[in-house]
């Protein structure tokens, strides 16, 4: 019942698009734009409740306020950012540590697997409120849920990939004389590292989120405090603005990890391949 | 397939489980460990090395769940409502998103311009919306089941999505000369195709569901397993605290294995057993009708 997960979160079935790139942008945003007129309409006639669902120009507006003239969101900002770092950080190193020594012991995993079941069907957030009550209102307390949060998907998926890990591979790096730590280095990490990698993009994904139900439930600084307080004011258009920050947030935590992915197993992109073995070869014409 | 595979298959139950060595030294490792694990927690907690207001013993938290489910048994309705919200924000963020995927699955223009929008709801941590979410539909259940719907419904989307388009051409081609209707060629080749995917989805989308009705609730609430434990650590009863965990931990545990059985029963053929179960069935009830129509003629 452990089991890793790929969870490909990109959009399947989007073909390359052989139209010039203008034409597909001034059809995305001829759609995108028409949307947003609509719903400025529906609002500006009344139709919609101008307090709940604020106009999209009233939105655009007021990101003026909250990011130059008071520029209040970037202390928010700040905090919210450095806890989904440090705790992303702390999480999956912890994650993939415990899992490497749990996936070398046969007898470990075995008795360490029926908790790891239950831990898994726990809703992880929901331990904030104790570990609020552990930690305190600090720092400590935030840093602790987004590190559970992000402690699993990591472990579980390095778990699943070196358990499986190919016997034959095992048995020639054996016989080739390899020592254990090599084996493990040079072909079990390796042939793990897409499966690690989808589990630090999901720990990635959720961080985020954790950050923000800590935020909740213990802080008075940080992006979800001000989107709290932004709504519990009624302020609905720079609530909207707020969320959108976060949108654009997650999105560029998302393309970083895609970055990194693509670096660290390049050889499952050809232009990655490409890259590195033209490094080697002049690596290694240098040295002949 | 090989009858005797499958028969000795059937007969390793409990029974020639319980006579197995190997499987009674392990049952008896894993409790070993547990209650080795709990008597020194047990002992470090009466001999007073834990704080009580930290990290209560185990027959502390054991009191609290005695308390909480039959003493005052107030933990029901709590227990209910979020397994209400839970459970309806699943039903209708798993139809819309399934809705969606089928109509992005059947055409690539619309795929091609949702697509951004998609990306967008999923890289929004859902949570934040919460807020927002208060504000429009009050401080009830339907904000909760709200949240609920918004969470599962990025994980359905790309399963069922995925899962449709990974339809096998050959056997599409062959529906199509056979003169399938489309109709027929989606329900009878595209869903069975997609099918465990999509469950594959569905069994994600279900504990996050979970998830989503207990930060709505951390967030603003009356009633629900989420507020109930946020009251207990703010009381500083962790005890309790705690036996609300466990309840939690129960309830994530319940609706997987729920999800768990809806995908044996549907995607049967992706499980021996139960492929086999089905197909004697099926055997017998086409056996059935030979014989009857044999009976007529």
């Amino acid at each position: 019942m452990i089991q890793g997960n790929m969870n490909d979160d990109a959009i399947p079935g989007l073909p390359e698009e052989d139209s010039p790139l203008w034409t597909r942008v001034l059809k995305h945003s001829a759609i995108l734009f028409s949307l947003l007129g609509v719903w400025e309409f529906l609002t500006a006639f009344g139709y919609a409740d101008p307090l709940l669902f604020p106009r999209p120009s009233a939105i655009f507006s007021s990101f003026v306020p909250l990011y130059v003239t008071r520029g209040i969101v970037w202390e928010h900002l700040w905090v919210t950012m450095s806890t989904v770092l440090a705790g992303f950080v702390v999480g999956t190193l912890l994650g993939i540590f415990l899992a490497v020594l749990a996936g070398l012991s046969e007898t470990i995993h075995r008795y360490m697997k029926p908790y790891v079941i239950i831990l898994e069907a726990t809703p992880r957030i929901a331990i904030g409120p104790l570990m609020l009550a552990w930690l305190g209102f600090g720092f400590g307390a935030k840093l602790a849920i987004v590190t559970l949060v992000c402690f699993f998907a990591p472990f579980i998926n390095t778990l699943t990939a070196i358990l499986s890990a190919n016997p034959a591979q095992v048995e020639l790096m054996r016989s080739l004389g390899a020592s254990k730590w090599q084996t493990l280095t040079k072909t079990i990490v390796p042939d793990a590292m897409p499966m690690i990698m989808a589990g630090i993009r999901m720990a990635m994904a959720s961080a985020l989120g954790g950050a923000l139900v800590a935020e909740f439930i213990s802080s008075n600084t940080g992006m979800a405090v001000l989107l709290k307080n932004l709504a519990a004011m009624l302020n609905m258009s720079s609530a909207f603005a707020t969320l959108l920050s976060l949108t654009v947030i997650g999105y560029i935590l998302y393309a970083m990890m895609e970055g990194i992915e693509r670096r660290v197993i390049f050889w499952q992109n050809d232009a990655g391949l490409r890259r590195v073995s033209a490094q080697r070869k002049l690596h290694w014409e240098a040295r002949a | 397939m090989n009858g005797e595979v499958t028969t000795s298959k059937r007969g390793s139950g409990l029974a020639t489980q319980l006579t197995d060595l190997v499987f009674l030294r392990r049952i008896f490792t894993h409790f070993g460990i547990f209650s080795a694990f709990i008597g020194v927690w047990e002992w470090a907690g009466r001999t007073g090395r834990l704080n009580d207001l930290i990290m209560p013993a185990p027959s502390a938290i054991a009191e609290a769940l005695w308390r909480l489910y039959v003493v005052t048994g107030q933990i029901y309705w709590h227990f209910f409502v979020t397994f209400f919200e839970a459970v309806v924000g699943f039903f209708f963020g798993g139809a819309i998103g399934m809705g969606l995927a089928i109509a992005a699955a059947l055409s690539l223009t619309f795929r091609r311009y949702i697509a951004p929008y998609a990306v967008a709801l999923n890289v929004t941590p859902g949570i934040a919306v919460t807020p927002i979410f208060i504000a429009w539909f009050g401080f009830g259940w339907s904000s909760k089941i709200a949240l609920a719907a918004l969470i599962v419904f990025f994980p359905i989307f790309v399963n069922t999505l995925s899962g449709l388009l990974r339809t096998d051409r050959d056997t599409a081609e062959l529906f199509r000369s056979l003169g399938a209707s489309k109709a027929r060629t989606f329900f009878k080749l595209m869903i069975p195709n997609a099918a465990p995917m999509i469950f594959a989805g569905l069994k994600i989308a279900m504990t996050s569901a979970l998830v989503g009705a207990i930060v709505a609730e951390f967030a603003s609430a009356t009633e629900g397993i989420g507020i109930l434990m946020q009251r207990f650590s703010h009381r500083l009863d962790i005890a309790s605290s705690i036996a609300v965990l466990l309840s939690m931990a129960l309830m994530g545990l319940f609706l997987f294995i729920i999800m768990e059985k809806a995908d044996r029963q549907v995607v049967f053929w992706k499980h021996q057993d139960r492929l086999d179960a089905v197909s004697r069935n099926r055997r017998r009830r086409w056996s059935g009708t030979a014989a009857k129509e044999l009976a007529r003629t």
